[in-house]
């Protein structure tokens, strides 16, 4: 029965995920920062400049340190405004933002416990010292390990990415677990090692690669006036990542980071959201 | 025809005087030999590893018995020295399986039928009723123009596929039922579409494009009601509202096409080779110089033609040729060779005379209904080719392609198929997927649900030959 299988694989093979626009709606922002309204104010200026992709018609809505202490207090003040989107910094009330290496405390419960997203901004104090934010969203990349299907990451970077900006779509498979893969296949007799590995790799690659094209034809159909533009690759993910983002001098990174499977951050995106503070990142 | 003219049973002209206890014992021999077909799963044993052990044994033992034409065999006018055993082989037959196979296994690398099988999906708008009544028809044609197991392993793997993606799979089992049985109703079409009908046709002398005019009306007749009933019988409907008609044409909208095509250039290339091939094949005994060669020179200069896109990898195709079948073959020419030498298809061809002689009305129904029957628990192949060798001896049927009876046979080996799930290899394929799918169908469960289809094939079969050929 081996044929079946070949034919079902053509079958299934054929059988691609197409992408779906969908609008994304930003109606109220709620920006949360740990300062004053007066220190605050340079903080929410650059970020209304940054996110002018969003239109003059979104209603912002700053949340200052009076507005919350614990991380309770923070769900609370989140469920209560109900925005479209929050927009923070990493460390809130905390001195940590000067290590690198965590996204505190208030963050890491936010990004799981509520369904808005949440773009996170360098924090004011690196901002001040390497003066980083940059002016607009022209360059934005969506970024996963599994590309194909998530309109949602698609649809979220496309609405953030500036009339003639440029949106990177990038999928990077992960070349430890493909080496793992490959080597218990080569200890497989019945597998010819070098074909399982030329043909699971183009395979993997030609799926992201088919999205994305999906995606390309079906933003241009929308008008967005933007470019689309593939990175599918195997890599070393975090570096692979950090390079990508450096390479292309990208202005926001989109990722998901919520796993259905575990209440933690997503496991690449917790070290990409710790290790990539010097641009905004905008957690789905 | 050729082979004809290698027989060596042909070369002494008449059937050697046996004793009635030999002719008995060959003739259980042959018993055993169909016993051993029909529980060739529960032996574990492959058809070419029966047949080649009862070939084996024949041989000997017609030897033992001094039965077999030992000697020089003429050829062209000429006594070449060859085994005993390769003259019974009809290598047209042969021929034509291995190359046909051939072409149609490196055509289907160039995305072909892939193509058009997705291509109807999509035009069915992911529509119950629409997806059955295409990927009927689609079955239908794949069997005639490909075989029977080839349409049965395309189609019911891209139905596997797509109900799963449309959500459908509680109807997977109806699906793949029928589409089973209507690999045997399209293995009727032409003369190449199934191996009775090579074996009869080329017996009777029933040119391809005879073939097809015959077959062709009872084939499009069968295939509307099969699926109507089927429909029925596994509540297959149209969808009911816009909403659900809009989100399965989405679903199936994702299907890509193209996926499959590598390039091209080989996949037009294999377009018009598929479609010469066909035109070649119906017009063989017409066509100067391969009216003399044949029908299986053409499915092997064709194979070899399409072989030359992998000239540096054609072991590849080599290795997937169904030898267990060429060797069945083989090894079941040389048997029933050798049982014509012992006298049994003499004897089995005198009890079968009762039957002729009730004339083509009740004699052609009787030979149509015992052949479904009996190709319901054995293959096919081996009663189709004892059959024909003794319609072949028959004065009156033997030189008369449009005998009633010749019709009988050919009816009756491919539609008994649809009454067990052993009755033949697409059949076979279609359980081995769905039992894939881990949907539950026992050995009785399949008769109990193929029997409404087979009983109306068979029903129709015989209207058709007394109306239409009697």
């Amino acid at each position: 029965m081996t044929r079946v299988d070949q034919f079902e694989s053509v079958f299934r093979a054929a059988d691609k995920e197409r992408f779906s626009y969908r609008r994304i709606e930003i109606q109220k922002i709620l920006v949360v920062t740990d300062l004053d309204a007066s220190e605050a104010a340079p903080f929410l200026e650059r970020v209304r400049g940054y996110l002018a992709v969003l239109g003059d018609d979104a209603l912002w809505k700053p949340a200052f340190r009076e507005a919350f202490q614990t991380v309770g207090d923070l769900l609370d003040l989140v469920e209560k405004e109900a925005p479209d989107l929050i927009c923070t910094y990493r460390n809130l009330r905390s001195h940590a933002w000067k290590w690198p290496y965590s996204l505190g405390v208030h963050l890491d419960v936010l990004t799981q416990e509520t369904r808005v997203p949440i773009m996170v901004f360098p924090h004011p104090g690196l901002e001040s010292a390497s003066g980083r934010t940059p002016e607009d969203t022209r360059t934005v990349m969506g970024l996963t390990d599994h590309l194909a299907g998530d309109d949602r990451l698609v649809n979220h970077a496309a609405r953030f990415t500036r009339k003639d900006g440029t949106l990177i779509l990038a999928h990077v498979e992960d070349q430890a677990v493909f080496d793992r893969t490959m080597d218990t296949i080569s200890k497989v007799p019945s597998i010819d090692t070098d074909t399982a590995r030329e043909d699971i790799l183009r395979q993997l690659l030609k799926e992201p690669e088919d999205y994305i094209e999906s995606c390309r034809h079906t933003l241009k159909e929308q008008n967005l006036q933007l470019t689309t533009r593939a990175v599918v690759t195997v890599g070393h993910h975090i570096r692979e990542y950090k390079r990508l983002v450096e390479d292309h001098d990208v202005d926001l990174l989109v990722m998901n980071t919520k796993d259905k499977d575990q209440m933690a951050m997503h496991g690449l995106a917790y070290p990409l959201a710790v290790e990539i503070r010097s641009i905004p990142l905008y957690l789905l | 025809m050729m082979y004809a003219t290698f027989s060596p049973l042909l070369l002494t002209g008449t059937t050697p005087e046996v004793s009635p206890g030999v002719t008995l014992f060959f003739g259980a021999l042959l018993v055993g030999l169909i016993l051993s077909l029909a529980l060739e799963e529960k032996l574990h044993a492959k058809k070419s590893v029966i047949a080649g052990i009862f070939a084996v044994l024949c041989l000997i033992l017609g030897d033992l018995f001094d039965l077999l034409p030992l000697g020089k065999v003429i050829v062209g006018g000429h006594g070449v020295d060859m085994p005993v055993y390769i003259p019974p082989i009809d290598w047209n037959v042969i021929a034509i399986i291995l190359g046909s196979s051939l072409f149609v296994d490196i055509t289907s690398k160039s995305g072909l039928f892939t193509w058009v099988a997705i291509k109807l999906t999509k035009a069915s708008r992911g529509d119950p009723l629409r997806l059955l009544i295409l990927y009927g028809l689609m079955t239908v044609v794949f069997s005639a123009v490909l075989n029977n197991v080839t349409a049965m392993i395309i189609v019911g793997s891209l139905t596997g596929v797509s109900l799963k993606k449309l959500g459908r799979t509680d109807r997977l089992l109806g699906f793949l039922l029928v589409e089973g049985l209507l690999t045997n109703v399209g293995g009727l079409l032409t003369l190449i579409s199934s191996v009775p009908n090579i074996i009869v046709g080329t017996a009777a002398g029933i040119t391809f494009v005879k073939f097809f005019l015959v077959a062709g009306p009872f084939v499009a007749v069968a295939t509307l009601l099969t699926l109507w009933l089927g429909a029925r019988i596994f509540r297959i409907h149209r969808l009911d509202t816009a909403r659900e008609r809009e989100e399965a044409s989405a679903l199936v909208a994702g299907f890509d096409e193209n996926d499959g095509i590598v390039s091209r250039g080989f996949f037009w290339f294999g377009t018009g080779m598929l479609f010469l091939f066909i035109l070649v094949i119906a017009t063989a005994s017409i066509l100067p110089l391969i009216k003399d060669l044949g029908m299986g020179y053409v499915a092997g200069a064709f194979g070899l033609i399409m072989l030359i896109r992998y000239k540096a990898t054609a072991e590849r195709f080599y290795q997937a040729l169904d030898w267990d079948l060429l060797g069945f073959f083989c090894g079941l020419f040389i048997v029933i060779n050798v049982m014509e030498h012992a006298g049994v298809l003499h004897l089995i061809g005198k009890g079968l005379a009762g039957i002729i002689n009730l004339g083509p009305t009740a004699g052609s129904s009787l030979i149509l209904v015992s052949s479904s029957v009996a190709s319901s628990v054995t293959d096919n192949i081996p009663l189709a080719a004892m059959l024909a060798k003794i319609l072949e001896a028959n004065p009156e049927i033997g030189p008369d392609p449009t005998s009633p009876f010749w019709w009988s046979v050919v009816f009756g080996a491919n539609l008994g198929g649809n009454i067990t799930p052993i009755g033949s290899a697409s059949t076979l394929v279609a359980v081995t997927i769905i039992h894939k799918y881990k949907l539950p169908l026992t050995f009785m469960g399949f008769v109990k649900k193929a029997i409404p289809f087979a009983a109306l094939q068979i029903l129709l079969a015989v209207v058709y030959v007394l109306v239409f050929l009697g």
